[in-house]
């Protein structure tokens, strides 16, 4: 009897290890599928752009109706486009989520504006194309231009920013508020000394990875910004760009010749891509930076 | 009314929301005492400490009924600035907290930002960490985060850090709960000098310490002020039965 419990016991064991097995293999593949897909991705954009890439081709603008010369002016463009969406959304979205988060009361108010923020960041980025189109550019007079561009992007990003400021000034203890508060120090200076300091890396890295997304989409600049062609360089936020993304989709779906231009369009991608994964690269520094000095 | 008293709690109510978490509470707290309140958990003691310097401010839902004078001023009244208040009523908590910043900053921090005029501030810093016992152990790494002390290093220094804002009352909530024996027999002779110069006011769930440090020890029970006495009288002889039942450890 005891020999048939302790076999029962060994097999129950073994049987165990052996879906452990099969449980961690499935898991183990489907990472490895992930890393295939985006290793899949950046060898094939790689080995056909790279071919594209030159000195004239990131420094100059495009010439012969854009079926050769550099890309220039569209790597420009997104620079601005990217660093304006910051400039409105990153200052907007703190604030937002101090408020949110610090200063308003939870309620019924405070959820329903969440549950605002939340279906913001699932409308379609086209739809932030049409009403950066009808407010900013038509209704606010500011034309196609950097500044409408940079309006609609920073909206476009905003519920990200928020998201990700909310989360890092929560993870900040409430006992660093309450220590500060009980020696007498105002609520405001509370939240600037004490707590934005400490959420600012987490801030920071969410809403980096964000604008790393918005400098790769089209359609909120193709009504607002982007310029189909402009060999001349943007002298205000007042004029319109070229920006790396409609650059794209315009050389593939509407150029002059789309077979002649394909090394370009690859070329072009490379970059963009670069772009945007230096943008995160920057969102990693900063949180490798943020884990070190953490201390809590 | 006597000199000596510098807080006095007025039939006093405390409400979360719609439960009560204390009930008509009368007492007053003396000059340059220890004051001790105990009491099983979720008798009110702690809520009572933080209604001292309005940190119960903080939990949205909360309403206070009656008064509570400092000084012959109620606290509570519509004038009253809590950040004034709490300038004045300083507080060391239960888990110590240093702001992760240098242990000089962690000094510094209050006294700088609340404007009270401070002319020598590395003065200051010294003097506080002084008084808290802590100097000679960290004068040389004065610009050293204060996350790097152990942890009885760190109470002493939020502390030192209460009292840089020179407050006249010193509310403690289980200042040594989550300190081994040594640091906690540190603070605790520390609490007997501080008294000289500030009112003490400590939550504490160790009977021995509030009958080692304190001169009246308050017992609360459900919300409820059931006996508040000299401490030697509370710890020997107490009126109440139900006081008697609790220290001897016949409930809790």
């Amino acid at each position: 009897m005891e020999n048939i419990m302790k076999s029962f016991k060994n097999n129950s064991m073994q049987w165990r290890y052996f879906k452990q097995s099969i449980f961690f293999g499935a898991v183990r593949l489907s990472a490895f599928i992930i890393a295939l897909a985006l290793g899949g991705i950046l060898f094939y954009i790689i080995v056909n752009g790279i071919g594209a890439i030159s000195w004239d081709f990131i420094t100059k603008p495009p010439t012969d109706s854009m079926t050769k010369g550099g890309i220039m002016p569209a790597i420009l463009g997104t620079i601005y486009l990217t660093i304006g969406a910051i400039a409105v959304g990153l200052p907007l979205g703190i604030v937002s989520a101090i408020y949110l988060t610090e200063y308003a009361r939870q309620g019924k108010v405070i959820r329903l504006i969440k549950v605002g923020i939340n279906c913001l960041a699932g409308v379609p980025s086209v739809v932030f194309g049409l009403f950066g189109l009808g407010f900013f550019v038509i209704f606010l007079k500011f034309g196609s231009s950097i500044l409408s561009g940079s309006l609609t992007l920073g909206f476009l990003i905003l519920p990200t920013i928020i998201g990700a400021s909310e989360e890092a000034l929560k993870s900040v203890p409430q006992t660093f508020r309450e220590a500060s508060l009980s020696l007498g120090v105002s609520k405001w200076q509370t939240i600037y000394r004490i707590v934005l300091p400490n959420a600012l890396p987490g801030i920071l890295t969410g809403s980096i990875l964000g604008i790393g997304r918005a400098a790769g989409e089209t359609a909120p600049i193709m009504f607002t910004a982007a310029a189909y062609f402009t060999a001349k360089l943007p002298g205000s936020i007042f004029d319109e760009v070229m920006a790396l993304p409609y650059h794209i989709y315009v050389l593939a779906t509407a150029g002059t010749n789309i077979e002649a231009t394909r090394p370009i369009q690859f070329g072009t991608v490379l970059v963009l891509v670069a772009v945007v994964l230096s943008i995160d690269l920057i969102a990693i520094i900063i949180r490798s930076y943020m884990r070190k000095n953490k201390r809590w | 009314m006597d000199s000596d008293i510098i807080i006095k709690l007025n039939k006093v109510n405390f409400y979360y929301g719609q439960s009560r978490a204390l009930t008509d509470i009368t007492m007053n707290f003396r000059k340059n005492k220890v004051s001790a309140l105990i009491g099983p958990s979720g008798c009110g003691k702690s809520t009572l400490l933080r209604l001292l310097n309005r940190m119960n401010d903080l939990i949205d839902g909360t309403r206070v009924e009656g008064e509570i004078l400092f000084e012959e001023k109620n606290i509570y009244a519509q004038n009253v600035d809590p950040v004034e208040i709490r300038r004045k009523i300083g507080m060391v908590f239960q888990k110590p907290n240093p702001f992760p910043k240098t242990i000089y900053n962690n000094i510094s921090y209050g006294p700088k930002l609340t404007g009270i005029g401070v002319e020598d501030m590395d003065t200051l810093v010294e003097q506080s960490l002084k008084r808290a016992v802590l100097w000679d152990e960290v004068k040389d790494i004065l610009n050293k985060s204060a996350m790097n002390l152990s942890g009885g290093q760190q109470q002493r220094l939020c502390i030192a850090r209460a009292l840089a804002m020179k407050p006249d009352i010193l509310l403690m909530d289980e200042p040594t709960s989550a300190l081994d024996p040594i640091s906690t027999a540190k603070i605790e002779e520390l609490i007997e000098e501080l008294k000289k110069n500030y009112t003490i006011i400590i939550v504490t769930h160790n009977m021995q310490q509030a009958a080692r440090i304190s001169d009246e020890t308050a017992f609360f029970y459900l919300g409820n002020l059931v006996e508040y006495n000299k401490t030697e009288k509370i710890f020997t002889n107490p009126d109440v039965k139900h006081t008697e039942d609790y220290i001897t450890g016949r409930f809790g």
